[in-house]
């Protein structure tokens, strides 16, 4: 791996409160991982034909991830449990709405989760009603889609993203990590990585500038 | 369409796509994202981030019956949604949208703040603690000077202003800290709808402006 600027540029390496977790492995545990395009053509398979034994192996390469990034972020157990199957019947039933061209299923199904974390915030924030008495309810707004040239121009392969993460400093991959697994990860990045709280954003910024660069030279 | 100027910065798009940031500054920074097609591009890379790390995360265990349970609730009929009837939100000059990022939040009417300034208080149900509101100004008007104790952000909806740094126009996006002193004002021609999130206090100079800030909870 070559040193890139950021890398060399960062502070002498403090000590960590734990080993850096290795997540951007390509060792065997990665081989055992079904490729992009197997777990794209489950999803199909779920979204045209109510495929059980597809959703299986999907449920299976992917429940116990899910709860384990629920769970990271501080989700207790039984919570995690419940958002993991919620988020599998979710892929089950928006199938017919995963684009391969859009987003790789691992992104897909890191999405779903993520906003399914955040509903239970909400949920859990409880329906206050508003204090005013001549409020408008914006539930009538409709939800995001995407227009079709965008989804067709958007493509980027996890693989891509997965390589150029590999050329990344530890600490950079760290800082991701931690931005997308801990509740408070400003908290925690700071912790992990020694440096002062005031510091932290600089560093993120650093982090995903240096990813985009390596995204950008990828072909 | 305008050309967009003024994006959120990397640790906001990185804390949007990771789905970490407080209400208020999601819902700002969504709004920007909806309306920027260059940071939804941005943003689609950084989820790739989150799916490559949840491809490489060691798994939980699961009851034993995780699979059999949500087999049984993709059988179960589907519960009938709720028709709620709804009132629309209330109108924006052609052109202008609300964001969708606003969605299940609640909006005031248009209301008097001073001549030519009109501001609608935005409640989110599920965390009071967001300080969000809508303001409208008409052309050639200013807000007071001011800074902030802490962090205001700023999404462009319609129209444009120039704060003695740069102009905004509709789609900009703007994050003042206690750093930023300025004077927002808008251009001749055409009112201007921003749409903003406030941690801490907005801080005005003068007595008077003070007295607005107070009116308004800023």
């Amino acid at each position: 791996m070559a040193p890139n600027a950021e890398a060399m540029n960062a502070d002498p390496a403090p000590l960590r409160a734990r080993p850096v977790l290795s997540v951007v492995s390509d060792g065997p545990q990665a081989s055992a991982l079904p490729c992009a395009d197997d777990l794209a053509a489950l999803v199909s398979a779920v979204a045209t034909a109510s495929d059980r034994q597809a959703f299986a192996l999907l449920f299976k390469h992917f429940a116990p991830r899910v709860k384990s990034y629920l769970m990271r972020g501080g989700t207790p157990d039984q919570q995690a449990e419940d958002l993991t199957q919620e988020a599998m019947v979710t892929l089950w039933r928006k199938a017919a709405q995963f684009d391969a061209r859009h987003a790789s299923v691992s992104t897909w199904v890191f999405a779903i989760a993520r906003n399914l974390r955040i509903d239970a915030f909400r949920r859990a924030g409880g329906g206050q009603q508003a204090a005013f008495d001549d409020g408008f309810d914006l539930d009538s707004l409709p939800h995001e889609t995407l227009s079709p040239d965008e989804a067709l121009s958007s493509a980027r392969a996890t693989t891509e993203v997965r390589v150029a993460m590999r050329a990344l400093s530890a600490d950079q991959v760290q800082v991701l990590r931690l931005s997308f697994y801990e509740d408070q990860p400003h908290a925690q990045i700071a912790r992990e990585l020694g440096i002062p709280l005031g510091t932290v954003k600089s560093r993120i910024r650093g982090a995903v500038s240096q990813l985009r660069r390596l995204l950008n030279v990828t072909p | 369409m305008t050309t967009i100027r003024h994006h959120p910065d990397d640790e906001l798009l990185l804390g949007l796509a990771a789905g970490r940031l407080p209400t208020g500054t999601a819902l700002v920074v969504a709004a920007h994202v909806e309306q920027c097609a260059h940071c939804r591009s941005q943003m689609r890379d950084l989820e790739a981030v989150g799916g490559v790390l949840l491809e490489d995360v060691e798994g939980a265990e699961l009851r034993p019956d995780a699979l059999v349970r949500t087999m049984a609730m993709i059988d179960a009929p589907s519960k009938p949604t709720s028709t709620r009837v709804v009132a629309g939100p209330p109108p924006l000059p052609v052109g202008a949208q609300w964001p969708k990022a606003l969605a299940g939040c609640v909006a005031t009417r248009w209301r008097w703040i001073g001549p030519g300034m009109r501001w609608s208080r935005i409640t989110v149900p599920w965390d009071p603690s967001a300080n969000m509101f809508l303001l409208r100004i008409a052309p050639g008007k200013y807000l007071p000077q001011h800074t902030h104790s802490e962090l205001e952000l700023t999404q462009v909806l319609y129209g444009n202003f120039h704060d003695g740094r740069a102009p905004f126009g509709a789609g900009d996006f703007d994050a003042a800290d206690p750093t930023v002193h300025h004077q927002p004002v808008v251009q001749d021609g055409c009112e201007c709808i921003c749409l903003a999130s406030v941690q801490g206090r907005v801080l005005f100079d003068g007595f008077i402006a003070r007295q607005l800030g107070a009116l308004v909870g800023m």
